[in-house]
Parts: C-alpha cells; sequence; structure tokens
C-alpha cells in the first residue's frame, strides 16, 4: 500500500514535467526532424525529399568545415577550459591572499554580454589598429603582427582563445567542490609527508572527478552548439574557415531554405548526443576500473 | 475596519488601477472612434541618417489622424538583425502591421504566401502615378505588388579628392590600367588605395566592387549570363588586385562595413563605394572627408564604362488583413511616407533617394548633387549581383573573396564557389 501510493506521488509530481518536456522538447524535436526532410521555404507547400538535404550537406565543404570546427571547439573548450578552470580551483581552494577578489574576477565575464566580449576582442585583435599587434611592435615582434581573425591559420585559434579565458563559470563549480572536501584529509596526508602536488593528485582529483567530467560535458555541449563570438567576430570567416554548424544554420535560415537548415539542426543534435554519451562512457569507464584496482 | 474590510479595501485598491488600465488599453478594435494601432518595427532609427526625418514624419502623421491611427514606431538599429528576426516571424506566420521590405529574390518569395497586404489596385491610381517608370512594375509578381516601393539606391564610385591631388592623382582613373598607376601614386604617398571588406552579410563595398567590374565587362545584361562565364572570372581576378599589393587595409578580410567606411571616413583610404544613404553618416562624423569627396563611373575594364549601378533598396509591405479600417490605415500611412514632399524631405535631411517623382531644392547637398548628376549623365543604370542572385550566392561572396585572397584559392574558385552555393 505505501509502495503504490509512493508511486502513485513519483507519477503525479512527475506528470506535469514530463507533459511539459514533451510538449517543449520531444514535439519540436521530431518537427524539427520531419522538416529535415523536406524542401521548404516557409511560404509555399513543404516537398517531401528523404534525405536530399542531408546528401546535399554532405558534398558541401563548408559543412565538412563547420561540423570539424564544432569538434574542435567542443574539445577545446571540454579539455581547455575545464582544465584552466581546475587548475585556477585548485590554487584558490588554497586560499591564497586575495582569493575572493580573485574568483570574483574571474567569474566577471559570465555577467557581461558576449556581444560586448566579442566587440572587445575584435578592437583587440584588429590587424590595422589592434592593441595585440600594436603590443607585438612595442616588443620588437612586429614579425608577428597579423590579420589574426582575416587569415585561415589564426582565425579559428584567435576566437577560441579569447573564449578559452573565459573560466569563471566552471572555475566556480569546480572550487565549491574543492572547499567542501574536510581539511582532515590534508591533516592526514601531511602527517605522512605527501607534498602539494601528492594532496592534489591523490585527494582532491579524485573527489572532484565527478563534478570535473559533469564540467567538462557541460563545456563540450556549449562548444558544440557555439555561435555568439564567431558570428559577431568573423561570421564563419574568412573563406569559411571559422565557420561553425550554428553559423551555416543561421545562414540557410536566412535564405530561407528550411529543409536544409533542420538538417543542419539534426547533425548537430545527433553530434552533440553521441559526444556527450561518449564523454559519460568514457568517465564511467574511468570510475569503474579505479573501484575494480 | 475588520480585517476582512481592510482586504477589500486592499483588493479595490489593487484591482481598480488594473481595471483602469485595461479598459484604456483595451480593444485596438476598429470600431467607431477606436485608435487604429499600427507597430511599425524599422532600422531607420539611432545612427542611421533617416531617423530623424522618419520621427518627424510619424509624428506627424500621428498628429493628423489623432483619434483614428497611431503608428508605433519599433526601434531595430541592427539592419542584419532586422531582416532574420523579420524572415523568422514570417516563417511562422507573424509579420509586422508595417515593415521594412528587402526587395531581393529570397524576400519576393513571400509573395507567393497570403501574409502579405495587397497593394495592387491601390497603386493602379493615382498613387501608382506618383512613381518613376518602372518602379511599380519592379515590386510586382506574378500581377500582384504586394510591396510599396519607396527607396532605391545609387552606388557610383566614392573618392577623396584631396587624397589623389596629395599623391598627384590630377583626375579620378577612367581606366583600370590608369586605376593601378593611381593606386602606385596613392601608396607612395602613403595613402591607401581603396577600402574593401569580407564581413557583414553580404561583403558590401567589395560586391559592390566586383558588381561594377563585371557590368564593365558584360554591360548592363551581365548577370543574364551564367556564372560559367569566363567573364566572370576575370572580374574576379580584377578584384583580387584590389586586395593585392597594398591596395586595401590590412583589416579588409574580416572587416565589415564599419571597417570599410571607417577607413573612408578617417582619410586613411582614397576610393569607396555606398549608397546616398551614407551622405548623412559622413557629413555627420566626417565633415572633411564629406567636403572632399567626389563620385565617378567606375574605372573602365571591359567594353563599357560611364554608368552607374541602382537598385530598389527598401520596400515597405504590410501584414494582410481582413479589416477595412486596418487596411484603410496602413494604405494611408504609406501614402504618407511616400508623398512626393515627404520623401523630398527625408532626401534632403538624409540623402537618401525615393523611386517617387520629386522636385528637389537649391541648397541641396553638395554630394547628392553628385548623385543626381551622376545618374543623370550615366550610359546605363546597372544592377549590383544581389538584384539577380539568392541569398545563398551573396552570403558566400565574403567568403570566397576571403578564400581567394587569404585562401590560396584562385579566381576561378572564387565564381566555382559562387556557382556550388546556387545549386
Amino acid at each position: 500500500m505505501g509502495n503504490r501510493s509512493h508511486r502513485g506521488g513519483i507519477i503525479l509530481f512527475l506528470t506535469p514535467v514530463a507533459v511539459l518536456y514533451a510538449l517543449f522538447f520531444l514535439y519540436p524535436l521530431g518537427y524539427v526532424f520531419t522538416v529535415s526532410l523536406v524542401d521548404w521555404n516557409g511560404v509555399t507547400a513543404m516537398q517531401f525529399v528523404g534525405l536530399k538535404n542531408y546528401l546535399e550537406l554532405l558534398q558541401r565543404s563548408v559543412f565538412r568545415l563547420s561540423v570539424r570546427n564544432n569538434l574542435i571547439w567542443a574539445l577545446s573548450l571540454g579539455a581547455g577550459q575545464v582544465g584552466l578552470a581546475v587548475l585556477v580551483a585548485l590554487i584558490l581552494a588554497r586560499r591564497p591572499a586575495g582569493w575572493r577578489l580573485l574568483r570574483t574576477i574571474y567569474f566577471l565575464p559570465n555577467v557581461i554580454s558576449q556581444v560586448a566580449l566579442a566587440m572587445m576582442w575584435l578592437a583587440i585583435y584588429n590587424a590595422e589598429y589592434g592593441i595585440l599587434n600594436a603590443a607585438l611592435e612595442l616588443m620588437g615582434w612586429g614579425a608577428y603582427a597579423r590579420n589574426w581573425l582575416g587569415e585561415i591559420d589564426s582565425a579559428l585559434p584567435a576566437i577560441i582563445l579569447q573564449q578559452l579565458l573565459y573560466i569563471g563559470y566552471f572555475m566556480i563549480i569546480i572550487l565549491a567542490a574543492t572547499l567542501s572536501i574536510s581539511e582532515t584529509f590534508y591533516e592526514a596526508a601531511q602527517i605522512d609527508g605527501a607534498d602539494v602536488w601528492q594532496q592534489e593528485r591523490h585527494i582532491t582529483l579524485p573527489i572532484i572527478r565527478p563534478i570535473v567530467i559533469t564540467a567538462a560535458t557541460l563545456a563540450m555541449a556549449f562548444g558544440l552548439r557555439h555561435f555568439e563570438a564567431t558570428f559577431l567576430m568573423t561570421n564563419g570567416g574568412p573563406a569559411n574557415s571559422t565557420s561553425v554548424l550554428g553559423i551555416m544554420l543561421y545562414k540557410t535560415v536566412s535564405a530561407l531554405n528550411y529543409g536544409r537548415a533542420n538538417a543542419v539542426a539534426v547533425t548537430l543534435i545527433v553530434l552533440g548526443t553521441l559526444l556527450i554519451v561518449a564523454v559519460r562512457r568514457l568517465g564511467r569507464e574511468d570510475r569503474a576500473a579505479e573501484e575494480r584496482q | 475596519m475588520t480585517c476582512y474590510n481592510r482586504f477589500r479595501v486592499l483588493l479595490a485598491a489593487l484591482l481598480l488601477p488594473c481595471a483602469a488600465t485595461l479598459a484604456v488599453a483595451g480593444g485596438d478594435g476598429e470600431g467607431a472612434g477606436i485608435v487604429t494601432e499600427l507597430q511599425f518595427p524599422t532600422f531607420w532609427v539611432g545612427q542611421d541618417s533617416k531617423a530623424a526625418p522618419i520621427a518627424a514624419l510619424i509624428d506627424q502623421f500621428n498628429a493628423d489622424n489623432e483619434g483614428s491611427i497611431n503608428v508605433v514606431l519599433e526601434p531595430n538599429p541592427d539592419t542584419d538583425g532586422y531582416r532574420t528576426k523579420i524572415q523568422t516571424g514570417m516563417a511562422v506566420g507573424q509579420v509586422p502591421d508595417v515593415f521594412v521590405f528587402a526587395p531581393g529574390p529570397t524576400q519576393f518569395q513571400y509573395y507567393a504566401s497570403d501574409l502579405l497586404l495587397d497593394f495592387t489596385d491601390d497603386l493602379a491610381g493615382p498613387w501608382g502615378d506618383t512613381y518613376v517608370a518602372g518602379a511599380v512594375a519592379g515590386a510586382t509578381r506574378d500581377g500582384r505588388t504586394k510591396s510599396v516601393p519607396f527607396e532605391i539606391g545609387v552606388v557610383p564610385i566614392w573618392y577623396n579628392t584631396e587624397l589623389l591631388e596629395r599623391a598627384g592623382v590630377a583626375q579620378f582613373p577612367q581606366t583600370m590600367e590608369e586605376f593601378w598607376d593611381a593606386a602606385e601614386q596613392l601608396k607612395a604617398a602613403g595613402v591607401t588605395p581603396t577600402s574593401q571588406m569580407t564581413g557583414g552579410t553580404n561583403a558590401w563595398t567589395s560586391m559592390l566592387w566586383y558588381s561594377h567590374i563585371a557590368t564593365s565587362l558584360g554591360g548592363p545584361e551581365v548577370w543574364e549570363r551564367p556564372l560559367t562565364d569566363p567573364l566572370f572570372t576575370e572580374a574576379a581576378e580584377v578584384l583580387l588586385r584590389l586586395y593585392q599589393d597594398g591596395n586595401t587595409t590590412a583589416d579588409a578580410v574580416g572587416g565589415d562595413a564599419g571597417v570599410s567606411g571607417g577607413h573612408y571616413m578617417a582619410q586613411d583610404t582614397a576610393v569607396f563605394i555606398n549608397g546616398p544613404w551614407y551622405i548623412g553618416r559622413i557629413r555627420r562624423d566626417a565633415p572633411e572627408t564629406h567636403a572632399a569627396t567626389r563620385l565617378a563611373y567606375a574605372p573602365q575594364v571591359g567594353d563599357h564604362h560611364g554608368f552607374t549601378l541602382g537598385f530598389p533598396l527598401s520596400n515597405l509591405a504590410a501584414a494582410n488583413t481582413d479589416n477595412p479600417a486596418r487596411r484603410a490605415a496602413v494604405v494611408k500611412f504609406m501614402q504618407w511616407l511616400t508623398a512626393p514632399a515627404n520623401v523630398q524631405m527625408i532626401t534632403e535631411q538624409a540623402g537618401s533617394m525615393f523611386a517617387l517623382k520629386y522636385e528637389l531644392g537649391d541648397d541641396l547637398d553638395p554630394l547628392l548633387q553628385e548623385f543626381v548628376r551622376i545618374v543623370g549623365n550615366a550610359s546605363f543604370v546597372g544592377t549590383p549581383i544581389f538584384v539577380h542572385y539568392p541569398s545563398e550566392v551573396i552570403l558566400e561572396i565574403g567568403q570566397a573573396i576571403g578564400a581567394m585572397v587569404v585562401g590560396g584559392a584562385s579566381p576561378a574558385d572564387f565564381v566555382q564557389m559562387l556557382i556550388e552555393a546556387n545549386e
């Protein structure tokens, strides 16, 4: 009786969310997939074309470039940004002088509009008046000055680099997890003669690993759906070298090609699902292997 | 006062203002004595040179129609964002009451729907007679005119006379060979010859250069030829050279309209392309450059010279409605905005040109007088590439230029990228 009423309570509380989820996520998802199979300009009647939109996408070099760039973004943020966030969180967790101020400073960019940040980086990277080139000239490295966002070799790294620096969001999550670790572990380790590096490696990192994996998963998801900075700083150029699926989707929608745009969207969803599942599975296997040891 | 009574007083105090608000706002219905409100989202706000005259015209219209029609201007300062917003809304059937319609091949697809108000019968009368020849026909598809012609664009070459003189160039080059010589002289004098850009949605300045060069090679009907015509590769070769050897600024690849126009206004570059709507901006932000600017026909590359390029820039459109009062209000507002006296006022204040028959005053901006001269003396008025190709192609132009300039692609590859985008 008790179990039945418990189950009834669960159903009662989950039903509204499940209905909303179905209505505002599953139904649109199904609609996106359906529209990806038609030729439609948003005005005239839809025409079923099967997988034509997908086959056409595969033939386009810009699509292949965009998928590659999305993966680069996901891996860069998942490894680079979260790695930096872990490093900074571990340092701040040691509570050096001014650590609270530093925590605020690192988090500050997360409350600033991406548009404002992109404008700032445009000014930094500008080939004619940019601060970066001016600094290089000043230091006698003028030979390295270039059009950072206008050259194929440097445009994508330049945009990714500016994004990597904004570690505040993940740093706060990891720092909170690190600060919640009991001091007694470290005191015991110190008594046993463990140095700082050994303490971090054998105490902190194993304890915060689930949080780091979650942060990496989130960072990769952000990388996969990346749009704003690239749109504002290069619009996918030069020569589509910084294009991502989000930019491609935007341009395809602008051209009123909704069938193909939805095929891009489905690709993005599938790519994201595969990557996230892979990361979660990797994290689980890693933990299982450690537990077996 | 009891607790219950206090509650009733509080409830009344809360509800009364709400009820009053509802009574005032209630019903945008178009019955007798009710004001028809028209929302007009537009990018003619903020820094746009037409912001002030358009706002003044709307204020005047609202004053003249007080109690019956009220037009509410919704500021959307970002032109590209505005167009995206309109398109996205239309895809789900949400059309603004009145809006600025970009008259291109992509947007004309909306004529096939019943989303837009049909002005065919209205423009068949005296209102249509106020337009220059061909303007209404240009906004008509399959016999229906679902947008009202308004602003037109003319995009000749702009050049800075002072910078040319400083470099020892006596007059604007007539041929491309003369242009390259002048470019060398300019560079020797420390001036970058041209403003270019691959950014924005359509690489505006460079796309117009390409259109001028192709038109010089192929004449007014150049865009009727397939892109596989070798002429388009030849035009791309000239465009590529404009990006090489210091003929443009280092930030041209990736630069947007702000970069291209900014360099010209700052007198970093001597040659630029844009339309008359830019007059207001340059007069306000760079008066010295404004005073030194003259207009010219593009240097001759092929058989054609002495022409300029023009196109319908912005039409006005409205949401379809079955309500006669609302329809009448929209038409009345459109007729007000396109009244010859009103477009004359906008032209004189902002420099923009319109597809209507109207006179211009004697104290016209000298640069606007240049536009009138250049159009009047042109051997023909051709059209830029974006009038003829869909958004897919136009969005790819900047990327294709980038591929050519920094990606090692050849001019033939440039054309191939456009062909692929068009498939």
